[in-house]
């Protein structure tokens, strides 16, 4: 099949958009995470590909269903950021930032190495037979430009959660408390907001979040390795950073600008230096613009 | 006093007794993993010195390693220089690296200095993967020619381990003088409180720009010996998962002291020879695995490792360590 160059700029564009919007919902996990307790949470991409391999045994060990293993694969992971803060961050909330960075590195390496050693090295792929037939089928055929259902399915499941997120953060009681958090924990907690269940909370919703986008990349590519969680992972806090670090909209619109960045780049730069692309777009914006793109600039404390 | 005293026997002791383990009944491994050992001893004084002294949190120290080594490999291959010249020219390279990630990352403090040192070390491995004409990429430089003194070419384990020795006794001078000083007193200070520094009249450019120099050129330094000691080398060999076992040493000996740092080295460089032979091959990766739980662990229970920088201070020189804590009562 010969691509005319408008037809395969467009095929990138798809791409671009389907794999910028599992960045966006890893992003949100880490601003959120960000927002409220001042901590880059590196393990948030660990409980990515947690979510992959969780879903993976689920569906091939114990025969349950695609779409409930994904809804339990979610719970899980949820509950695994909430565990995550309880065991390793909770205890040394009030130890200098440099000791909580530390220990979210710690846990990241634990964490992939502990997949490493339940499921080996090796690259798992999801059996074809398991997966709703019509992953597979085609549903847009614009001259040459194909996009197939599992595209529209991971496009559709990114901004549902995002429109849930937003819903979450803006309207409930709980939102607001995590806003009022996210600006000063002192007062927050003078005003009677739990700070402690608030966080936990957090933590359940970005890791639920991060669960969906690794159970979707985990389909997309089909290759699911413990090593997956740590690239994704650094790639989704780029595009975090890019959007500006604390902010949910601007984590959505850096998943989406950086996904599109790195496909196009691969597509006419150099596809060697794929990963490469993501990581100076996130040295360049916390050199030039650490705000972001919608960020608010931090003041400095003296 | 009394600890200063003792402190001083035991380093006399090391002093007599390390260059004499060869002539004992050691074998060619246990001479390996002490080579080893040492080497990781000058990466961590290495990256000590950003991290500890500094107080920045440096994820991208290997790519510094991975500058030296492939220098180092490159300059054999091709020019096949002398050892000497080999390795101050490593050392430069990585000080200019080291400048030249130093000058942007100036304002950068906490997090955003971290992941941009970690975008740092991985554009390094990708550059040495996919440069061919340059650095082989995959492939890796195999063949490096053993350094040669008058002649004579190094091929035992023991005269690796007494280069080693000597490169890590420079270090080891360089980075004890240093500390004494007044460049030294400078990195503390802006460690502490680096608005506070700038007030009282550091120069902060200066300072850590040079504190990245030489902390990138000892990387670079250990990343060439590592190049004509192991004779291959190769892009995997320099990922991130090696700075984290180097930043693991730090903390788990104590971050800034420099006896702590060689302790940490002292300490899991044996423990992860031994879980490679524990560990069947396809873990053998998996002991990464326990870096991770000690940096947790550590960071919990004795975040200023097990012999902290304080007190390593306080026995050296009181008065300055007075000067320096004043506005920060609350350390650590």
């Amino acid at each position: 099949m010969v691509f005319d160059q408008s037809s395969l700029l467009l095929q990138q564009l798809v791409n671009g958009i389907t794999l910028g919007g599992v960045y966006a919902l890893i992003a949100v996990g880490y601003t959120m995470v960000y927002g409220v307790i001042q901590l880059i949470n590196f393990a948030h991409g660990e409980i990515y590909m947690l979510a992959a391999f969780v879903a993976l045994t689920l569906i091939t060990q114990c025969h349950i269903p695609f779409f409930a293993s994904f809804f339990i694969t979610i719970g899980i992971c949820g509950c695994l950021g909430v565990v995550l803060d309880y065991i390793a961050y909770r205890p040394i909330r009030k130890s200098p930032r440099l000791a909580a960075l530390i220990t979210a590195i710690g846990m990241s390496i634990f964490l992939q190495n502990l997949a490493l050693i339940l499921w080996g090295g090796q690259i798992h792929s999801f059996p074809q037979d398991v997966l709703p037939k019509i992953f597979t089928k085609i549903a847009i055929n614009f001259s040459d430009v194909i996009v197939t259902w599992l595209e529209v399915f991971i496009l559709c499941v990114t901004v549902c959660s995002m429109f849930i997120l937003h819903y979450i953060i803006t309207r409930t009681k709980i939102g607001i408390a995590m806003r009022a958090i996210s600006q000063d924990k002192v007062t927050a907690s003078l005003m009677g907001i739990p700070v402690n269940r608030v966080i936990s909370f957090t933590f359940f919703i970005g890791s639920a979040l991060g669960g969906v986008a690794g159970i979707l990349v985990g389909i997309y590519y089909n290759a699911v390795f413990p090593t997956m969680g740590y690239v994704a992972g650094i790639k989704a806090f780029a595009a975090a950073v890019l959007g500006g670090i604390g902010s949910v909209p601007g984590a959505m619109l850096g998943g989406w600008v950086l996904g599109i960045t790195e496909v196009l780049g691969a597509g006419y730069f150099s596809s060697e230096y794929r990963d490469g692309i993501s990581y100076a777009v996130m040295i360049l914006v916390i050199l030039f613009k650490p705000s972001g793109l919608i960020g608010k600039p931090l003041p400095q404390k003296v | 006093m009394h600890d200063l005293q003792w402190k001083k026997i035991v380093i006399v002791i090391l002093v007599l007794l390390l260059p004499c383990i060869p002539f004992g009944s050691s074998t060619d491994y246990i001479l390996r993993i002490l080579t080893t050992v040492y080497l990781y001893m000058i990466l961590s004084l290495g990256l000590n010195i950003v991290s500890g002294f500094t107080g920045l949190l440096d994820l991208g120290y290997v790519g510094f390693y991975g500058i030296g080594a492939y220098t180092a490999g490159l300059l054999t291959i091709h020019f096949n220089l002398p050892f000497g010249v080999i390795i101050l020219l490593a050392a430069v390279n990585g000080a200019i690296w080291g400048i030249l990630l130093g000058v942007p990352t100036l304002r950068l403090t906490g997090d955003y200095f971290a992941i941009v040192t970690f975008g740092f070390s991985e554009l390094v491995v990708l550059f040495i993967r996919n440069e061919l004409w340059l650095t082989r990429g995959p492939m890796g430089i195999s063949g490096i020619a053993s350094p040669s003194f008058f002649g004579h070419s190094l091929s035992e384990s023991w005269h690796f381990y007494y280069l080693v020795l000597v490169l890590l006794s420079i270090v080891l001078v360089i980075i004890h003088r240093l500390e004494d000083s007044r460049i030294g007193r400078a990195w503390y200070a802006i460690r502490e409180d680096e608005i506070a520094a700038q007030c009282c009249g550091i120069n902060l450019v200066k300072y850590k720009v040079m504190a990245f120099a030489i902390s990138a050129s000892i990387g670079a330094v250990g990343g060439a010996f590592y190049a004509k000691w192991f004779t291959f080398i190769h892009p995997d060999m320099f990922k991130f998962w090696e700075s984290v076992l180097i930043l693991c040493l730090i903390v788990l000996g104590g971050m800034g002291s420099i006896y702590g740092t060689m302790l940490g080295a002292l300490l899991i460089i044996p423990l992860s020879e031994v879980l490679r032979i524990i560990l069947p091959q396809y873990l053998m990766n998996s002991r990464y695995l326990i870096y991770g739980i000690i940096l947790v662990i550590m960071m919990r229970l004795r975040p200023d490792g097990l012999i902290p920088f304080q007190i390593a201070q306080s026995q050296k020189n009181k008065h300055a360590q007075k000067r320096l804590f004043r506005h920060h009562e609350t350390y650590p």
